[in-house]
């Protein structure tokens, strides 16, 4: 009688347990699912949405690049900024202190942005340095439709805070 | 088989294993739950880089241990700080006595000589475990320390990227954290004599800066003669003994002693502090003890040097201990 209520016990507490992990396993599933309902938010919201998961799967490749290549990138995501004429998003890039050395105002940075640089770029990376947790790039811009002599050499100075958060700073030329 | 007994035998097998197949049940359930959180447990990406201020460039197994690794960054911090501002006094409070006395002559106007070359304008630093090397029972973490402008702020602009460094050391001292700074490493008490009845060595002590060691050396003549120990004449007239090789001095001065005179002189030999050789000796191999000595500069013909040399009343080496 007594080896016959343990086993009853037993059962009991075995179904319990595989009850319990299979419903845990269940819920967690279900709630690392993409929930978001788009049919309930406003155009702003899903544009900022959409924004933060493009954010997350750059930092996602990010994560994936060794250090060269994620410096390399966040000098391309200023020149690209420059190039598609989207100055204030080059300019929020730039370093506090070097916008205050060079460009205190906006207005200063748009207009040496669209005089100096080429209305098209190409970048040719030619050599990269780290002191510290600061990195130089040495780089050659040139407007592949412009004359072979046209190539600007500069330098950019790139501070990763964290993945796809970084200050930048060029050498004025 | 007909089902009634099929059924049976079903129930049969299910009664004796009920207590396996449980199990075999418990565990799939747990290898579907643990599935489950490993599938959603969210990976962040992570931003790696190569630099790694405390693990050292020469041997990257080796690095600054946890706790000290923060009051070093510290007292960087500070020190650069003081530089930056011109309080050169309170930087050099913070150096170890040695490094006080040894690198700098226990003078501030020597060590801010030093750090207006090093930083002749506010500057930016870089720290990194160069390396990590045993002086008897102390533990020395020399870091390199960079200094650059502000390159962030500048971009480089009108200038080029260069830098300015040094080498730092840090020790656990009776008083806790010790800081050595341009490039001394540590200083040792030799007090090694050798002698004969015509010569007397004495090394006194050393300085070991990173790139070279400083010896000073105490020549007594206890003769009537002049006793010439280095006068360019002979090859390795003064060499650094290490376990595997010998090393001459940077720089010698000649070393010629009137009769009984005593002469004091420091000798610098290159070795880098953390190559792992430790020095053995000095070696003077071509001791001369000379009734007659004129010299051998230009005026002097060379037969005359020869003859001098041939009649020496004796010719020996000399090896003094430098081990520490």
């Amino acid at each position: 009688m007594r080896v016959r209520k343990n086993d009853k016990l037993f059962v009991i507490i075995a179904v319990i347990v595989i009850i319990a992990m299979i419903v845990l396993a269940i819920v967690i599933n279900v709630k690392s699912k993409d929930n978001i309902d788009y049919s309930k938010m406003t155009e702003e919201e899903i544009a900022a949405v959409v924004e933060e998961q493009v954010n997350e799967m750059e930092k996602n490749d990010l994560g994936e690049m060794g250090e060269r290549d994620r410096m390399e990138h966040y000098v391309a995501s200023f020149i690209e900024a420059i190039e598609n004429k989207e100055y204030e998003d080059a300019y929020e890039m730039l370093y506090d202190d070097f916008k205050k050395n060079y460009f205190p105002n906006y207005a200063d940075f748009e207009e040496y942005a669209k005089n100096k640089f080429p209305s098209m770029i190409s970048v040719e990376h030619t050599n990269f340095e780290r002191n510290g947790d600061v990195y130089v790039l040495w780089t050659k811009l040139s407007n592949p439709m412009g004359s072979k002599n046209s190539a600007i050499e500069i330098n950019f100075v790139v501070k990763e805070n964290d993945l796809n958060d970084f200050d930048i700073s060029f050498k004025i030329f | 088989m007909n089902f009634t007994e099929f059924r049976l035998k079903f129930r049969h097998f299910i009664r004796k294993y009920r207590r396996v197949i449980l199990i075999i049940f418990v565990i799939w359930a747990a290898i579907f739950f643990i599935n489950a959180m490993l599938k959603n447990r969210i990976n962040q990406p992570e931003a790696t880089t190569t630099y790694d201020a405390h693990t050292s460039v020469i041997d990257s197994t080796a690095s600054t241990p946890a706790n000290l690794q923060n009051p070093i960054e510290d007292m960087i911090e500070e020190y650069v700080g003081y530089c930056n501002e011109g309080n050169y006094q309170k930087a050099f409070n913070m150096l170890s006595e040695d490094c006080r006395k040894y690198e700098f002559n226990n003078s501030v106007s020597d060590f801010m000589e030093h750090v207006l070359v090093k930083m002749p304008t506010p500057k930016k630093y870089s720290i990194q475990d160069y390396s990590n090397v045993k002086y008897g029972n102390k533990r020395l973490y020399i870091y390199e320390i960079k200094y650059t402008d502000d390159l962030l702020a500048t971009g480089l602009t009108n200038s080029t990227y260069a830098y300015t460094s040094e080498k730092f050391t840090f020790y656990n001292g009776d008083d806790g954290l010790e800081m050595g700074a341009g490039n001394y490493i540590y200083y040792s008490d030799i007090k090694s004599i050798s002698e004969n009845e015509y010569l007397k060595i004495d090394v006194t002590h050393k300085v070991v800066n990173y790139s070279i060691e400083t010896y000073e050396v105490k020549f007594t003549n206890r003769s009537n003669y002049t006793v010439v120990i280095a006068d360019g004449q002979e090859a390795n007239e003064a060499i650094l003994v290490l376990p595997n090789e010998t090393r001459n001095p940077s720089e010698i001065a000649d070393i010629v002693l009137a009769p009984n005179e005593e002469k004091t002189l420091e000798m610098v030999f290159p070795k880098f502090a953390d190559d792992g050789d430790a020095s053995q000796s000095i070696i003077f191999s071509s001791v001369r003890v000379m009734e007659h000595y004129s010299g051998v500069g230009e005026e002097v013909p060379p037969e005359t040097i020869q003859s001098e040399i041939d009649n020496a009343i004796s010719k020996f080496s000399m090896e003094i201990s430098v081990a520490e």
